[in-house]
């Protein structure tokens, strides 16, 4: 090495160092000092953590992330969760509704003097504009929510210009017709799926509408003000809100990993944490003491757990094995020591709380290996049979140690199961394709109503065959579509109880498992919590009450 | 002249390999984005729209022609999810990983140097014997762990740092000291063997003998050719680093490109992936020929071989 050499290596050395006090040094100085200002008066500031990031504010883009939908956005209806665990819809941007007789058209008012937050009034053209969006959007996720509605499959495929289906009389009345009666549509109007945008924000802001926050605008009681990919989404109350103000001026909502998450909230730097969220040994002995009794807020999750079994897979095509594995799996047990007893046992379709419950068809579903053994040895199969479970590698701790159970319970009974796991889309993909054998699943109410799930999973041999469960039955799928169309309530319900009695004790397409509670812990600077009526992770910012 | 024009061209043959293999291993492995989108909400109709809306319903080939045609131009298509140019949401998250890089390099240079020149020269002494097992722990210990151990004591026990990124400099510190942490050790760990071999060499017995003074010999002479290797492996390093640090990223809740990365992964983001792999796969190979032209500049020998 000669004398230059070093100069050019400390050349480079000093290259680096200088090179990065401007790169890095000079913004977050600036950046600083406006955080500073930013949480000043941290009073009315609630803070929370989110596991995931969103990949977009548009709900015409996402079937997941509701976060901004549900707090910046508003619905036509809203979803009051009663004492009783009934529940009740209420009027939000609608002031009121009549439905004709044959069930199918509504006439609507919109409430007066709405604005977005920017000041653009609502008016019913904005409700027509919402739902021609969701039909016309390429990569709209959201067209179940629209297609009941007469000519919006004609939308959908592009053989018409507008939606014939809802008519604007004036800027605040409206009529929606439908296609057929369908008994749900209100309370479909309650969820995030089917919040009301502004033709004209939406329209001036193109591209950037559910990307940029500041063109991002809404009638809710939040604006969107920041989101920093990745980070954070900070929210700030909107003065132009049409009801009352909430609580939480700003919210900021911090992407954490679970551990992190726990340390912050341990710290007293979160107002809130998710309990899905964190590692289940850690709520078990962090959360669920006495310490905690007063914190936790628990809600009767509207949602199933179950088993899904693939009747193209043999021998799961013969109802005397599923019925075997409905006996085996000893759900009473995985409920107490995996969800420590928060939940409840279900045996229908339609969870507890759901329209169309009813108690009479619980409590025929119990835990019998000996059984279960009969059955398999009558179907042939006293030898048992090789079996394989999906699990999705995203999935929480709780299902994780769920199937690891339901696996032992099988091979108890003398069937050979297997566990293969498997990432999140790929899961999906897999069972999308109709081929996976079996898996253990969950659905959790969008809106209250038996329609929402039963035909979700039996409504037609697409939808069998998208859930890998291919259903046999054509006729049972048809009377499953058919059913959404009947006006009478109590013909309604009654039909629904019979399919739901033929799908699972007849045909036993599915183990029916439990709905659990869903469990959070607020920190005292947290007067009052109510989580979403259904128990998902999002919730309504709106109706948490600082102290 | 000669040299940077060859390597040049073997960059954008390599970059259109690296283009060729990332999409047609995105289009072998299961999962589509259609189904992540649609997620529980699925329907046959839905997933035929959204693939035919990613055009993901055309031929391999075409969509590979189609996807190289524009991105000889710099277009690298929109994110499915986002809905936003690649190229934007890239150059947006790579400012992060830069900042965060940069300073971790600091760190794990500063430490590892002079750990390394520090152990070497004490050699069997007090100094050493805390050194060196330092070096060893800092190769061994996941990032994870150090970096829960940082957040435990820095935020938690004595509440002097940020716990998570929050645009501060301040904040960056924990998350590069732990990215920069295993760098640290085996910067460490190789500066102290090579100077070590070094202070055996004959010539430290001549510049001994000359009376210069045993610390100065050291690092005049020494040192000096010991740095070479240890410079490579740091070039190495950083560019390894700027590629994105998927773990710190995650638990610092940095928007990187490592971040950015493992997302569209998740959600079999196939434009936003080809892009992260493609902007890596360029940066790498700028990494190396500035490598080698430095070693060229550094080392007369490499560069009178290359003039043959």
């Amino acid at each position: 090495m000669t004398k230059r050499n070093i100069i050019a290596f400390a050349l480079l050395i000093a290259l680096v160092f200088t090179g990065c006090a401007k790169s890095s040094g000079t913004p977050a100085g600036s950046d600083q000092a406006a955080q500073n200002t930013a949480s000043s008066g941290t009073e009315s500031v609630l803070k929370l953590a989110a596991s995931t990031d969103i990949t977009t504010m548009d709900a015409h883009r996402t079937t997941n992330d509701y976060i901004v939908p549900m707090n910046v956005f508003d619905t036509l209806f809203s979803i009051v969760k009663n004492d009783d665990g009934s529940t009740q819809i209420v009027n939000s941007l609608a002031e009121s509704y009549d439905i004709s007789d044959d069930g199918k058209t509504y006439h609507f008012t919109l409430r007066d003097g709405v604005t977005f937050s920017d000041g653009t009034p609502l008016t019913a053209q904005d409700v027509k504009f919402t739902f021609e969006r969701i039909l016309t959007l390429p990569e709209s996720a959201q067209t179940d929510f629209a297609i009941a509605i007469d000519g919006a499959q004609e939308l959908l495929d592009g053989n018409a210009d507008s939606l014939r289906g809802i008519a604007v009389e004036d800027d605040r009345n409206f009529t929606i017709t439908l296609a057929e009666p369908f008994a749900g549509f209100i309370a479909s109007l309650a969820t995030p799926s089917t919040i009301i945008y502004s033709e004209k924000i939406v329209t001036e802001a193109g591209d950037d509408f559910g990307v940029v926050p500041e063109k991002t605008i809404g009638t809710g009681p939040y604006i969107i003000k920041e989101w920093n990919k990745g980070n954070s989404l900070i929210f700030e109350y909107n003065p132009n809100y049409w009801g009352e103000e909430p609580s939480a001026k700003r919210v900021e909502v911090t992407v954490m990993e679970p551990q992190v998450m726990n340390m912050a909230f341990q710290k007293g730097d979160l107002d809130i944490i998710d309990c899905l969220m964190l590692d289940s040994a850690i709520v078990d002995s962090t959360y669920k003491t006495d310490a905690y009794k007063d914190k936790i807020v628990s809600i009767d999750r509207m949602g199933m757990n179950f088993f899904i079994m693939n009747e193209n897979v043999e021998p799961m095509g013969d109802v005397q094995v599923r019925k075997a594995i409905q006996c085996a799996i000893d759900r009473e047990s995985i409920l107490s020591s995996i969800y420590e007893g928060d939940g409840k046992l279900e045996d229908g379709i339609y969870p507890t709380g759901c329209i169309g419950y009813s108690n009479e068809n619980q409590g025929w579903l119990k835990y019998d290996p000996d059984a279960a053994k009969q059955l398999l040895a009558d179907a042939g199969y006293a030898d048992g049979f090789d079996m394989e479970i999906c699990l999705d590698s995203s999935a929480i701790d709780a299902v994780k140690n769920s199937v690891q159970v339901i696996a032992q319970n099988l091979n108890d009974v003398g069937i050979r199961a297997t566990i293969r796991t498997i990432d999140h889309a790929s899961f999906l993909d897999h069972r999308n394709s109709g081929e996976m054998s079996s898996y253990m699943a969950l659905w959790i109410l969008d809106f209250n109503d038996p329609d929402n799930i039963i035909y979700t999973f039996f409504g037609s041999e697409d939808n069998a065959k998208l859930r890998s469960s291919n259903y046999h039955d054509t006729q049972v799928m048809d009377r499953v579509a058919a059913a959404k169309t009947i006006v009478d309530e109590n013909e309604r319900n009654s039909e629904y109880a019979a399919l739901e009695k033929k799908l699972v004790q007849d045909d036993a397409v599915w183990v029916p498992m439990f709905s659990v509670k869903h469990l959070f812990v607020k920190s005292d600077r947290v007067e009052k919590f109510i989580p979403h009526w259904a128990g998902w992770s999002d919730i309504y910012f709106a109706q948490i009450t600082l102290k | 002249m000669k040299m940077l024009s060859k390597r040049l061209i073997g960059v954008i043959i390599v970059l259109i390999g690296v283009i060729a293999l990332v999409f047609v291993m995105l289009r072998v492995i299961p999962g589509d984005p259609a189904s992540v989108l649609l997620n529980e909400h699925v329907s046959q109709e839905n997933i035929d729209r959204l693939t035919q809306s990613m055009g993901l319903d055309k031929s391999l080939p075409e969509q590979f022609v189609d996807y190289l045609g524009h991105a000889v131009r710099g277009d690298l298509g929109q994110s499915y999810f986002f809905k936003q140019p690649v190229t934007a949401l890239i150059l947006e998250a790579f400012p992060y990983t830069l900042k965060l890089t940069l300073l971790s390099i600091i760190f794990a240079w500063t430490l590892g140097i002079i750990s390394g020149v520090i152990s070497a020269m004490y050699n069997e002494k007090f100094l050493d014997y805390i050194f060196r097992p330092a070096a060893l722990l800092g190769i061994s210990v996941p990032v994870f762990i150090v970096a829960l151990f940082l957040q435990y004591l820095f935020y938690f026990r004595f509440s002097l740092l940020p716990l998570t990124y929050d645009t501060s400099l301040l904040s960056l510190i924990m998350p590069a000291i732990a990215l920069g942490w295993n760098s640290a050790g085996s910067v460490a760990r190789l500066m102290r063997s090579n100077l070590m071999e070094q202070l055996g060499a004959p010539y430290m017995d001549t510049a001994l003998a000359k009376g210069l003074l045993y610390k100065k010999a050291v690092l005049v002479h020494a040192l000096r050719n010991a740095a070479v290797p240890v410079i490579s492996m740091m070039a190495l390093q950083l560019s390894g680093m700027l590629s994105g640090a998927v773990i710190t990223e995650s638990i610092f809740s940095i928007p990187g490109l490592g971040k950015l990365a493992l997302g569209a992964i998740q959600t079999r983001d196939m434009p936003l992936l080809q892009g992260t792999v493609i902007f890596t796969a360029l940066l790498i190979a700028i990494g190396n020929i500035v490598a080698d032209v430095l070693a060229t500049i550094l080392n007369p020998k490499i560069r009178q071989e290359s003039n043959r």
